[in-house]
């Protein structure tokens, strides 16, 4: 099982290098989000601003748009390499069918000279679908959260 | 030695033109962090931000640091974050509830009204001098708070706060009172965020239609609409249309109302929304507005302009429902604080509505903010080239204005005229005329 999910973390985390942003987005369910708290310790996205926090539908804007000709703030893209371990899973998660995967995560990033890395930890609810899974949320709290920042394009 | 007088000052802003070094100066910054930031009411933050007896929360005021607190009778102070003994920060955290201040160094207390609480050992003073020093964390010079709004001043010698406001004093109130309680609340947290490009390039970008659909032409879906901004309902209502189907300059644009006043102060018209906002939720909020505000209900639910940009260093963005603050610095690097707010009263779905629009657009990854902050510093490195001196903002030089341009003017389009106006209040400050 660990191996499955491990397998399923890397290749997550590749489509996002590999810019293949659509695939990427059919990973989450249907009501699947992506969320990134802008403090740490969140319950919920409602109480406070996010860094990111996209659900299907901005998920594509946000997407979409990183493939579009005249998006100045990635001209040129980004390129970006995230690196995910200690994955661990949760053994106190215990819903039928779900999967509670802990991980830390880092991602550098470099463009136009400047190479840039965050890091920090990373949560992905896996539910079983067919023979594989589909996420149902990825949550990202980086150890900047509440830091000042550059601008970001690419998730975490 | 400055190789700055009040005649080279005012040559670098001509009609039609300003000179580079306005931006990319050194020498120009540092005037300007003295006759105009060292000389005008600022913003600090909103009352809601520290709602509790205790609660504060440190930031800076043209670069010094600054503790915001409320204390333990509700009143709401902003004081230098500088121990009076040796001079240290007495406060790190962005925000907290605190019974006092204490200092790292030799643990100097403080009330959180500023005042001395007290210094351990205190038989090493000569007898009475912890009590005839004054030794309270000093305030900023002048405060005033209006509908939560807090300004200060770090010189005693500014205009009256109504004075300097003016017609501007409208706009705050035209947020506040869209909530049906006439409030309105920080309470998400802010974000931050850090740009290598000079605070001016900001404040007139804020007041440029002209760039919108251009520079955010990859928020647009086909229809040339971005994504929503406002209205909790799940239709087209609160989308902007950025462009129109055969061009991207079109009469929408061009009629789009601008303005502003003496003092630099800017705002532009309302965007152009898809559909009007309807549905359930919007009546919910329509009759608590209706409730309140009787008559008047429908004026107060209005939003007539998109922005207002107060000078020199922040803004109301009405529609995405934030407070912006610009802090520069350096003649370089520039700080954004993004305040998101709440309308107090109002349905709760409209609240998270606003919230995820202000993720999506002004957080560190939104999607309009970024492109924007990319266009600042293309344009702090390309005035680094010696290739001409001028920046030119001629644009709608030969339109008709209502107003002279140094006291309350209309126009309209994609005008510069908002750039200009805050461009001769720069003048008057670094001049001293204001």
């Amino acid at each position: 099982m660990l191996a499955d999910v491990e397998k399923y973390l890397y290749r997550e985390v590749r489509l996002l290098d590999e810019r293949r942003f659509e695939e990427w987005t059919d990973l989450f369910t249907k009501d699947g989000y992506y969320w990134v708290p802008a403090y740490p310790n969140q319950t919920d996205p409602f109480k406070n601003v996010s860094i990111f926090f996209d659900d299907r539908e901005v998920m594509r804007t946000r997407l979409s748009r990183l493939d579009h000709p005249n998006i100045h703030a990635q001209k040129p893209h980004s390129r970006t390499v995230h690196i995910v371990s200690n994955i661990e899973i949760d053994e106190k998660h215990d819903v039928e069918g779900e999967i509670l995967v802990h991980s830390t995560l880092q991602m550098m990033e470099f463009r136009l000279d400047k190479q840039t890395h965050y890091g920090g930890r990373a949560q992905h609810l896996l539910v079983k679908s067919g023979d594989g899974f589909k996420l149902k949320w990825k949550r990202v709290d980086l150890i900047n959260c509440d830091g000042a920042f550059e601008p970001l394009a690419i998730p975490f | 030695m400055t190789a700055y007088d009040t005649n080279t000052l005012r040559g670098l802003v001509q009609p039609d033109r300003v000179h580079r070094d306005f931006y990319i100066d050194p020498e120009v910054f540092d005037i300007e962090m003295e006759r105009i930031f060292g000389r005008i009411w600022l913003f600090v933050g909103h009352t809601s931000q520290v709602p509790n007896n205790g609660d504060y929360l440190t930031t800076t005021v043209a670069r010094q640091p600054v503790i915001m607190s409320r204390d333990r009778n509700g009143d709401v102070h902003v004081m230098f974050n500088r121990c009076t003994h040796r001079g240290s920060q007495v406060c790190l955290e962005q925000f907290g509830n605190t019974k006092r201040f204490e200092c790292p160094y030799h643990a100097w207390v403080f009330n959180t009204d500023g005042s001395f609480a007290g210094a351990p050992y205190p038989k090493g003073y000569e007898e009475g001098f912890l009590e005839k020093e004054k030794l309270d964390l000093v305030k900023l010079p002048r405060m005033e708070i209006y509908r939560g709004f807090v300004f200060v001043s770090l010189s005693t010698d500014v205009p009256d706060i109504d004075e300097f406001l003016g017609p501007m004093k409208d706009h705050i109130d035209a947020f506040c009172d869209r909530s049906p309680v006439g409030e309105v609340e920080a309470c998400a947290g802010v974000f931050r965020y850090r740009y290598d490009g000079n605070w001016k390039l900001q404040m007139e970008n804020q007041t440029d239609v002209y760039h919108i659909m251009f520079t955010h032409v990859s928020t647009t879906d086909e229809d040339g609409k971005q994504f929503r901004r406002e209205g909790a309902e799940e239709d087209e209502a609160g989308k902007v249309k950025v462009l129109a189907k055969n061009s991207r300059l079109d009469d929408q644009w061009e009629e789009h109302p601008l303005g502003g006043h003496r003092h630099g102060h800017v705002y532009m018209g309302r965007f152009a929304m898809d559909k009007k906002n309807s549905g359930p939720v919007y009546d919910r909020y329509k009759a608590s507005m209706e409730e309140a505000y009787g008559d008047r209900a429908e004026e107060n639910m209005t939003v007539r302009t998109h922005n207002s940009i107060f000078y020199p260093h922040w803004s109301i963005q009405h529609l995405t429902q934030h407070i912006r603050v610009m802090n520069p610095i350096s003649v370089d690097r520039t700080e954004n604080i993004i305040i998101p707010l709440k309308l107090k009263g109002a349905p709760e779905e409209m609240w998270h509505a606003a919230l995820r629009s202000n993720n999506n657009s002004h957080s560190p990854s939104g999607m309009v903010m970024s492109d924007d902050m990319e266009v600042w510093v293309r344009c702090h490195e390309g005035l680094k080239t010696q290739s001409t001196d001028w920046v030119v903002l001629a644009r709608g030089m030969n339109e008709k204005f209502t107003g002279d341009n140094t006291g309350t003017y209309e126009s309209h389009g994609t005008s510069e005229s908002g750039a200009r106006n805050q461009q001769l209040a720069w003048v008057d400050y670094m001049c001293g005329e204001s």
